[in-house]
């Protein structure tokens, strides 16, 4: 499903795309359109779009084609979701000990969109680390 | 007179004693029948009546010729319409055209009364034939074709009934109970077969005429359902004026034929439908919406018709603007529905809360707070591992609850929140044991202010001795059964 959202071709687009947002959360899936993890995200990804585009817009890298931020955010899993609200890198602690990102594939839109709606509400409060509603550490996976 | 007499003569001869009663009556009737002067209307009740000549009377009269000389004349003519500015009244071909509509009027008639005849005679040879074929026309050919062959599988009726109706037919021939008529009934059956398609024929011949002066008489109503259809309209209705005044719905029906439908049932079947369904516009409809696209016609086409009826229209824009807007409509009912777009979510906290604050809020606040007990289990004490329902730190934790140190169970409730009111009762109701006097009641008052408090003695005693903390795995504890020598 990724070529149903736009792609950024290059580190000064993603740069401009983080910069030019006022007032949306601007969400970026670092990985490869090939890759089974990212597609299995990007289904996600495209289904919610629609859905959270009063308050969040996406955006797919291809880590590959651009490299640029590849050791600065630590771009090493298959798929990596990032959230950024005025130029700010916005934390969320998921429980799993990486408050950075999400890097494993999502599977229900829902908590999906309860994490962005969550991570919109902690930024527009100025804060710099929100807490996921739901806890994705490993004990209550299984 | 001397005909009547020899019918009924031989009436008498082939009529068996039991209906001897019936013939008495048509008598009377056929001698009524011969008092009306103008016999245009063969009445119904005389049908029975066996010579045909004096049951159908209308290829005889002077109109029914003066009309057919004329149109075929006109026919013959050509069609050399003027479109003068001549009252359409005073025109000779509009009177013709009138006339042509009261006389296929006429013509329908006159073929139901034959019909009638021919059923009469051929009950005797085959008596469910009457109920298989509706149509007189399609009975009249059947009759002429079969006359008075007992064996159904000689006779090829293919092309003259549909190929169901056709095999209904011949089954039920098989064990139908009629017998071969006499050679003089059958004649006389064949020959009214005969005069029944003459007069389709001649039927025919005067639509067709009225079809071809459709463009000049309805150009409006013929541009909204053809030609065709227009005149047939107008023939059955009897009349443009007659058709103007009808309402849609019986224009629908105008035409309208009963089927056989063996047994099927109406819901396929374009049960309620009558010339309208040979209109181009219905036969280009998918089945589904025929039913509403005839509904539609037939309100189009009577306003059609009523503009037509007082020359509102002569060029017929009007009708073509009708047809127009029919096509469009039902292009409109065949768009799939627009496809459901998937509502944004609005921005969270995007609009302020309504709930401000206030005494009431306060109250529901208060009764829907935390209790301490609850607010125990969520906090976690620096250092100090929690207690679970599982144990080992499976399962629900327990926070600080039963680790305040003093073996305390029960959190003592805090100064009561619930409202004076509430409060006053609830302590009325509570105190009642305090004062009793008997021995078997206790001078333990449990009291919503203060609660009560259980401790467990052994707590106090195990604290340092034994218990967990002095284990093999206590940190404090120590190889207690090996003593340093």
């Amino acid at each position: 499903m990724s070529y149903l959202l736009p792609h950024l071709h290059s580190g000064w687009a993603v740069d401009q795309a983080i910069l030019a947002e006022e007032d949306r959360l601007v969400i970026i899936r670092f990985g490869h359109d090939w890759d089974e993890t990212c597609m299995q995200m990007d289904e996600v990804l495209a289904s919610v779009a629609e859905t959270i585009k009063n308050f969040a817009v996406l955006y797919l890298v291809d880590i590959t084609e651009v490299p640029d931020f590849n050791t600065m955010y630590e771009l090493y899993d298959p798929s990596t979701i990032m959230f950024f609200f005025r130029n700010k890198h916005i934390m969320i602690d998921l429980g799993t000990g990486n408050n950075n990102k999400i890097n494993w594939a999502m599977k229900d839109k829902q908590e999906f969109i309860d994490i962005v709606e969550t991570v919109y509400r902690g930024a527009r409060k100025g804060r710099g680390l929100v807490i996921a509603p739901k806890d994705y550490s490993t004990k209550y996976r299984y | 007179m001397a005909t009547l007499t020899d019918s009924f003569l031989a009436d008498l001869e082939e009529l068996s004693d039991n209906e001897a009663d019936v013939l008495d009556e048509d008598n009377g009737d056929a001698e009524q029948m011969e008092e009306d002067v103008d016999g245009d209307l063969a009445d119904i009740e005389a049908l029975n009546y066996d010579d045909l000549d004096s049951v159908s009377k209308l290829q005889k009269t002077q109109r029914y010729n003066d009309i057919m000389q004329k149109v075929e004349d006109a026919l013959g003519r050509g069609s050399d319409i003027s479109y003068q500015g001549i009252v359409l009244e005073d025109d000779p071909e509009y009177q013709l055209i009138v006339d042509c509509n009261a006389l296929s009027v006429d013509i329908e008639n006159e073929i139901v009364i034959t019909h009638n005849f021919i059923r009469d005679k051929y009950r005797l040879k085959f008596p469910e034939l009457e109920s298989l074929v509706h149509h007189p026309i399609d009975y009249a050919r059947v009759v002429k074709k079969i006359g008075n062959e007992m064996d159904l599988t000689l006779v090829d009726l293919e092309g003259l009934l549909p190929s169901a109706i056709i095999m209904v037919v011949s089954v039920t021939a098989s064990t139908t109970s009629g017998k071969p008529l006499p050679d003089e009934a059958l004649q006389k059956a064949i020959d009214a077969c005969d005069r029944a398609l003459t007069l389709d024929s001649a039927k025919k011949k005067v639509l067709d005429f009225v079809e071809s002066r459709m463009g000049y008489i309805a150009p409006n109503l013929s541009a909204v359902v053809g030609s065709a259809v227009a005149a047939k309209l107008m023939g059955t209705a009897g009349g443009l004026s007659a058709l103007a005044k009808m309402p849609a719905c019986n224009v629908q029906l105008l035409g309208a034929k009963r089927k056989t439908l063996a047994g099927f049932s109406t819901a396929n079947s374009q049960f309620r439908v009558g010339y309208l369904e040979q209109t181009e516009i219905f036969q280009s409809t998918p089945p589904s919406l025929r039913m509403r696209a005839c509904r539609l016609l037939a309100g189009k086409s009577t306003l059609a018709a009523r503009i037509d009826s007082i020359r509102g229209d002569p060029t017929g824009k009007e009708g073509r603007s009708f047809r127009d807007e029919i096509l469009k409509k039902i292009e409109k009912w065949q768009e799939p529905p627009p496809a459901k777009q998937p509502k944004p979510l609005p921005a969270p906290d995007s609009e302020p809360k309504k709930k401000r604050g206030g005494r009431r809020l306060r109250k529901t606040k208060e009764r829907y707070a935390l209790t301490d007990m609850r607010k125990l289990a969520n906090r976690m004490a620096f250092g100090v591992p929690e207690e679970s329902s599982l144990g080992d730190g499976l399962g629900e934790g327990y926070g600080m609850l039963g680790q305040a140190g003093s073996g305390k169970l029960r959190v003592s409730a805090g100064p009561s929140k619930l409202s004076g009111k509430v409060a006053k009762r609830f302590k009325e109701k509570n105190y009642g044991s305090s004062g009793a006097t008997s021995g078997l009641t206790s001078s333990l008052a449990f009291t919503p202010v203060q609660g009560i408090e259980l401790s467990n003695p052994q707590a106090f005693a195990n604290q340092l001795g034994s218990g967990t903390q002095s284990t093999y795995f206590s940190e404090t504890g120590t190889f207690s059964k090996i003593k340093r020598t």
